[in-house]
């Protein structure tokens, strides 16, 4: 018998990467379906504001008394916790999903640091991501692929900011860490 | 008629493919260049590109998330 790692359709589903045109429209009607059931479209990085203040709670500090606690729903979503929170059920089950999605594919690899530039580089990237993310109100997600979906005008703002930011990042990529 | 590799392990996108590029440019014709790469996006980035400056390419699957791709620069 043929091992199931040589069957086409296991091939075509978990083996190779599934073509961008595929990835899109599963992402649009995912998100159609997201906001019939929540009420709001898809986002991701609102979630960590309030996995920091679960965290800063703690360790012993209150952060109810922000400003940005004061607006009822974001009182409501502060009070709720890593089960009963949607983003951050949504956000654990990308992490979920890309581990199955890996393992199926038999690709999980623990990947070596290579250098400590790599290492710095991706941890200051992260934090002005996470910053811009909070300053624009959401990241390539929230506010520029719900933003679009939701004929936002704030989505195609971003859009071309995001172009420029690009843009300039990938100058800097090739000056600095190749 | 050299095998170069280029080891690009544990790097992501777009390092692989902008490596690669520069790599190219110091190859002459008949040689052989071998890219490591534990990225996914990257063994479809590098194969896309090389296969579009006209370079036969293979792309092989070493180990688990391990992949080399083999470019021969016929030109």
């Amino acid at each position: 018998m043929d091992k199931i790692q040589n069957h086409p359709v296991y091939k075509v589903i978990f083996k190779n990467a599934w073509p961008y045109w595929v990835g899109g429209i599963l992402l649009g009607l995912l998100n159609v379906c997201l906001f019939i059931v929540q009420g709001k479209p898809w986002g991701v990085t609102t979630t960590f504001v309030y996995w920091g203040t679960w965290i800063m709670d703690a360790v012993g500090i209150d952060p109810s008394g922000w400003d940005y606690f004061q607006i009822p729903n974001n009182a409501a979503n502060q009070a709720k916790n890593f089960l009963t929170h949607s983003g951050s059920v949504m956000n654990i089950g990308i992490i979920v999903g890309a581990l199955f999605a890996a393992l199926a594919a038999s690709q999980f690899k623990i990947k070596k640091i290579k250098s400590w530039k790599q290492v710095a580089s991706a941890l200051g990237g992260g934090l002005i991501m996470g910053y811009g993310a909070r300053i624009a109100f959401g990241c390539n997600i929230g506010a520029f692929f719900s933003g679009i979906a939701s004929l936002s005008l704030h989505g195609w703002l971003y859009a071309v900011f995001i172009f420029i930011g690009a843009w300039i990042g990938s100058k800097i990529l090739v000056k600095f860490l190749m | 008629m050299a095998e170069v590799r280029l080891d690009c392990m544990g790097e992501a996108c777009p390092v692989p493919l902008l490596k690669t590029q520069k790599k190219l440019k110091e190859l002459n014709k008949g040689d052989v260049l071998i890219v490591e790469i534990d990225h996914s996006c990257a063994m479809k980035n590098v194969p896309e590109w090389a296969r579009k400056e006209g370079y036969p390419v293979e792309l092989e699957e070493v180990d688990e998330g391990e992949w080399e791709v083999i470019i021969e620069l016929n030109k």
